[in-house]
C-alpha cells in the first residue's frame, strides 16, 4: 500500500496515486485549477492562467436534449427559474442506491422538524415524501455522470381519495461536458456533479444542503453569473439563432448613480444575429477552426453593441454592471438564477454553467 | 343604497389607507358630526367599512355621493396608476376664452351625443385645472363606476392627462375633449408615467431651469468625498463644467420623479471597423429602456460624473426640453449620416 503525501502548494503530479484509505483527505485528488496548470506547462493549450474559464469553445452542435431526455423530466426542467450553488464531488455516492438515499433524505427531514427547526405554520399537517431519480440523456460526454433530480412532494397526513401530491421543492445535481482531466483526476469513490439548480422554500433547500454535506461529506457554496459568462451566454445563445429563433436579445444593465439607473436594451434577433455574423466572420481570417467561437469574438460582439448604444446616447454602459440577459431560449441573471425556456440549445447553457461550477470550487 | 354604489364604497375604502381615510372623509363632509365621531380609525379596517356602509344607507347616499368621495381621493393623491398626455392642437379663435362653465357644459353634451350611456362628473380644483370622471357603460347596460376614466385639464394650456382609457371608449373621449376646448385637433404626446403631479411638471416646465452661465458654480456633493487637494484642483474645472452642462439639459434641484424612458431606435449600424454592418440597408432595430426611482436625477447624475459624455446628447436632454419619454429614432435622409432625428409615433 502505498501513500503518497502531497501538498497542494508544492507539487501537483499527473497522476494521483491513491492507496487504501478510509479517511476521507482531500489532498489526494488534483485541484481543477492545477489540471489547467498542468495543461499548461505542457503546452497543451495556449497560455490561460488557471482561474479563468476557458476562452474557447465549442459552439453547440444540434444536440437536441428533447429526443433524448424523457419529456416528463424534460418539462420539468424548463420553464423555471433555478437558483444555483456548486457543489464539491460527492464521496461515495451511487446511482443504484436512489431509493434508499430517499428514505435517508426523508427521515432526516422529518427529524430536523421535530427538533423544532424549520418549522413553518401550515405545513404541521403535511408529511412530505422524497424522491430521487436519474434523468438519462442529459449529459453529451461519456465521462459526465448521470443527471440526478430530487423532488419533494408533500401531502396531507389524512390525504382525500384524489388529492394530488404537491411539489414543494425540487432540485437537480448535473455534470453537462466537465473536463475530463478534471474528472478522471478524481479518485474511484468520488462522483463530481458540481452544478447544483433548485427551487422551492428556503428551510427544504438548506435542509437537503446539509443532509448532502453530511452524508457524501460534500460542500455547497451559492455561483453567480459573473460578467464573462454573461457576456458568453448573450453571444451562444444568439448562435443559436439559426436552430432556434431566439426572438430578441434582451440585456439589462445598472448604472451606479443615485438613484441607479436600470438600462434595459433589447436587440431585435435578426439584426442580433447578423452582428454577430459579421463578427464571426471577420475573425474567422484568424485561422480558426469552423466550430469554436473564441473569447476575442464575444468581446467585440459585445463592444459593437455597446458602442452603437453610446453612438446615440453618449452613455457608457462599461460603467455600469451587466445583471441579467434573457433571450427566448432562457435568462441568466448575475445573483445567480437560471430559466431555461426552451429544450433547444440547453447543453450549451448546461456546458457553460458547469464550467462556472467546478471553477468556483475551492478543490 | 343599491348594490352597485356599495361595492363601489367598499372598493373604495378598501384601496384607501387608513391614515388618508380620515382626511378624506373630512374632505367629503357628508357624514354628520355624530357618525364622524363614532369611527375609531383604530379600528381594522373590515370594521369601519362596515360602520361606513351603515352611515351612507341611513343618510340614503346614492352612487353620486359615492362617486364624489372617490373623486376626492384621486385628486388628492394622483401619483396612482398610469397617465398619458395628450396635447391639443389648432385653437380656433376663441379658444383662449373658453372658461370652467362653458367648458363643462360643452364637454358633457358633446359626450352625451356620442355616447348616451355615461356618467360624468367635472371639478375644478384649487389650482386652475379641470378634473373629470367619467364612467361609461355600453349600448343598453349599465353604467360601470368601477371602471372610471379620470381626465386632468390644465385650463388655458393644451395639455390634458388621461389615466385608463380602454382603445373603444377614446376617440369618444378625444372628440368631446377637442370640441369643447375649441381646437381641431389632439394629438398623443408620448409622455406618460405614474406620478401626474410630475408629469405636469415636466411638460409644463414648473421645475427649476439652470440656464447657460458664464461662471459655473454649481457644487456637486462628489468634490467633499476628495480628499486628495491635487485631484480636486485638475479636476475642478472640468467637473465643474459637467455639472453645468447637466443641470442645463436636465434641470435645477428637485427634478419632476419620472420613472422611465423608453426609445425605439431605427438607425443604421455605424461602425467603420465593421464593413459587413456598414453595408446593410436595413436598419439596427432596438428598443432601450431606461428606468429607475427618479430617472431625470439619475441622467443628471451620469453627465455630471462623466458617465455620460457632455454635452448631453439632445436624446437624453429631449425628455426635459420636448417634456416626453416616448420617442422614436430614425436616421434622416441619405447626405446628413451623422445627425439623427425625432418622429413622432
Amino acid at each position: 500500500m502505498e501513500r503518497t503525501e502531497e501538498s497542494l502548494t508544492s507539487r501537483t503530479p499527473l497522476h494521483s496515486v491513491v492507496g487504501q484509505r478510509r479517511s476521507k483527505n482531500r489532498s489526494y485528488h488534483q485541484s481543477y485549477r492545477s489540471c489547467l496548470g498542468v495543461a499548461s506547462r505542457l503546452g497543451l493549450t495556449p497560455a490561460v492562467t488557471a482561474r479563468r474559464l476557458n476562452t474557447n469553445r465549442k459552439a453547440s452542435k444540434p444536440h437536441n436534449i428533447a429526443e433524448k431526455v424523457n419529456p416528463e423530466y424534460l418539462a420539468l426542467l424548463v420553464k423555471t427559474e433555478w437558483q444555483l450553488s456548486y457543489v464539491t464531488p460527492l464521496y461515495q455516492f451511487r446511482h443504484t442506491q436512489l431509493k434508499s438515499y430517499a428514505r435517508q433524505l426523508s427521515a432526516f427531514i422529518v427529524a430536523e422538524r421535530q427538533q423544532g427547526l424549520a418549522v413553518e405554520v401550515g405545513t404541521l399537517q403535511n408529511s412530505f415524501k422524497v424522491s430521487l431519480s436519474v434523468v438519462e440523456g442529459m449529459s453529451e460526454a461519456d465521462d459526465d455522470p448521470e443527471t440526478v433530480l430530487i423532488q419533494i412532494h408533500s401531502k396531507s397526513l389524512f390525504p382525500r381519495q384524489d388529492e394530488p401530491q404537491k411539489l414543494v421543492w425540487s432540485g437537480w445535481l448535473t455534470c453537462i461536458n466537465g473536463s475530463p482531466e478534471y474528472l478522471n483526476s478524481l479518485p474511484k469513490d468520488f462522483t463530481c456533479l458540481p452544478l447544483f439548480c433548485y427551487k422551492g422554500a428556503e428551510n427544504l433547500s438548506s435542509l437537503v444542503k446539509s443532509w448532502f454535506q453530511r452524508i457524501f461529506d460534500c460542500c455547497f457554496g451559492p455561483l453567480e453569473i459573473n460578467h464573462t459568462s454573461l457576456q458568453w451566454l448573450v453571444a451562444l445563445w444568439t448562435n443559436c439563432h439559426t436552430e432556434a429563433t431566439i426572438k430578441h436579445l434582451k440585456m439589462l444593465w445598472t448604472v451606479p448613480s443615485t438613484p441607479p439607473l436600470q438600462v434595459t436594451y433589447t436587440v431585435e434577433a435578426q439584426d442580433a444575429w447578423e452582428l454577430w455574423s459579421s463578427v464571426r466572420r471577420a475573425s474567422r481570417g484568424r485561422g480558426d477552426e469552423a466550430g469554436w467561437i473564441d473569447m476575442g469574438e464575444v468581446t467585440s460582439f459585445m463592444q459593437a453593441i455597446k458602442s452603437h448604444f453610446y453612438r446615440h446616447f453618449k452613455l457608457d454602459l462599461s460603467a455600469g454592471a451587466l445583471t441579467q440577459v434573457s433571450t427566448a431560449l432562457g435568462s441568466a441573471k448575475f445573483s445567480g438564477r437560471i430559466k431555461i425556456s426552451s429544450s433547444r440549445c440547453v447543453s450549451t447553457t448546461l456546458n457553460l454553467l458547469t464550467e462556472c461550477a467546478l471553477l468556483k470550487m475551492p478543490i | 343604497m343599491d348594490e352597485s354604489a356599495t361595492r363601489l364604497l367598499q372598493r373604495i375604502v378598501r384601496r384607501i389607507p387608513t391614515r388618508t381615510l380620515k382626511t378624506t372623509l373630512e374632505k367629503w363632509d357628508r357624514l354628520s358630526a355624530a357618525q364622524r365621531l363614532s369611527l375609531d380609525f383604530t379600528e381594522p379596517k373590515w370594521t369601519l367599512l362596515q360602520k361606513l356602509v351603515s352611515f351612507c344607507e341611513e343618510n340614503e347616499f346614492t352612487m353620486k355621493h359615492i362617486t364624489e368621495l372617490e373623486m376626492i381621493h384621486v385628486i388628492e393623491n394622483p401619483d396612482q396608476g398610469m397617465w398619458y398626455t395628450l396635447q391639443l392642437l389648432d385653437p380656433e379663435d376663441d379658444a383662449q376664452s373658453v372658461e370652467l362653465m362653458m367648458f363643462r357644459e360643452q364637454f358633457k353634451s358633446h359626450l352625451h351625443e356620442l355616447i348616451s350611456n355615461v356618467s360624468v362628473k367635472i371639478k375644478r380644483h384649487t389650482d386652475e385645472s379641470v378634473w373629470i370622471r367619467i364612467a361609461w357603460g355600453d349600448g343598453f347596460s349599465r353604467i360601470n363606476h368601477l371602471k372610471p376614466t379620470y381626465v386632468v385639464h390644465q385650463l388655458q394650456s393644451p395639455y390634458v392627462f388621461v389615466s385608463s382609457v380602454s382603445s373603444k371608449r377614446k376617440p369618444l373621449l378625444l372628440q368631446a375633449l377637442t370640441l369643447s376646448t375649441r381646437h381641431q385637433a389632439i394629438k398623443d404626446a408620448n409622455l406618460s408615467g405614474r406620478k401626474l403631479t410630475a408629469i405636469r411638471d415636466l411638460v409644463m416646465r414648473q421645475y427649476q431651469q439652470v440656464f447657460p452661465s458664464k461662471y459655473p458654480s454649481c457644487l456637486s456633493e462628489n468634490d467633499k468625498a476628495l480628499a486628495n487637494l491635487h485631484i480636486e484642483k485638475e479636476q475642478a474645472e472640468a467637473s465643474a463644467n459637467r455639472c453645468q452642462l447637466a443641470g442645463e439639459a436636465f434641470g435645477g434641484e428637485k427634478l419632476p420623479e419620472l420613472q422611465s424612458a423608453v426609445y425605439k431606435l431605427e438607425t443604421k449600424f455605424r461602425d467603420p471597423t465593421n464593413e459587413t454592418m456598414m453595408e446593410r440597408e436595413e436598419p439596427f432595430r432596438c428598443v432601450v429602456k431606461f428606468t429607475s426611482t427618479n430617472l431625470l436625477e439619475s441622467l443628471k447624475h451620469c453627465a455630471s460624473t462623466g458617465i455620460a459624455s457632455t454635452p448631453v446628447t439632445p436624446l437624453l436632454s429631449s425628455i426635459p426640453s420636448k417634456g416626453r419619454n416616448y420617442f422614436v429614432i430614425t436616421d434622416n435622409a441619405p447626405g446628413a449620416a451623422s445627425q439623427t432625428r425625432q418622429t413622432q409615433n
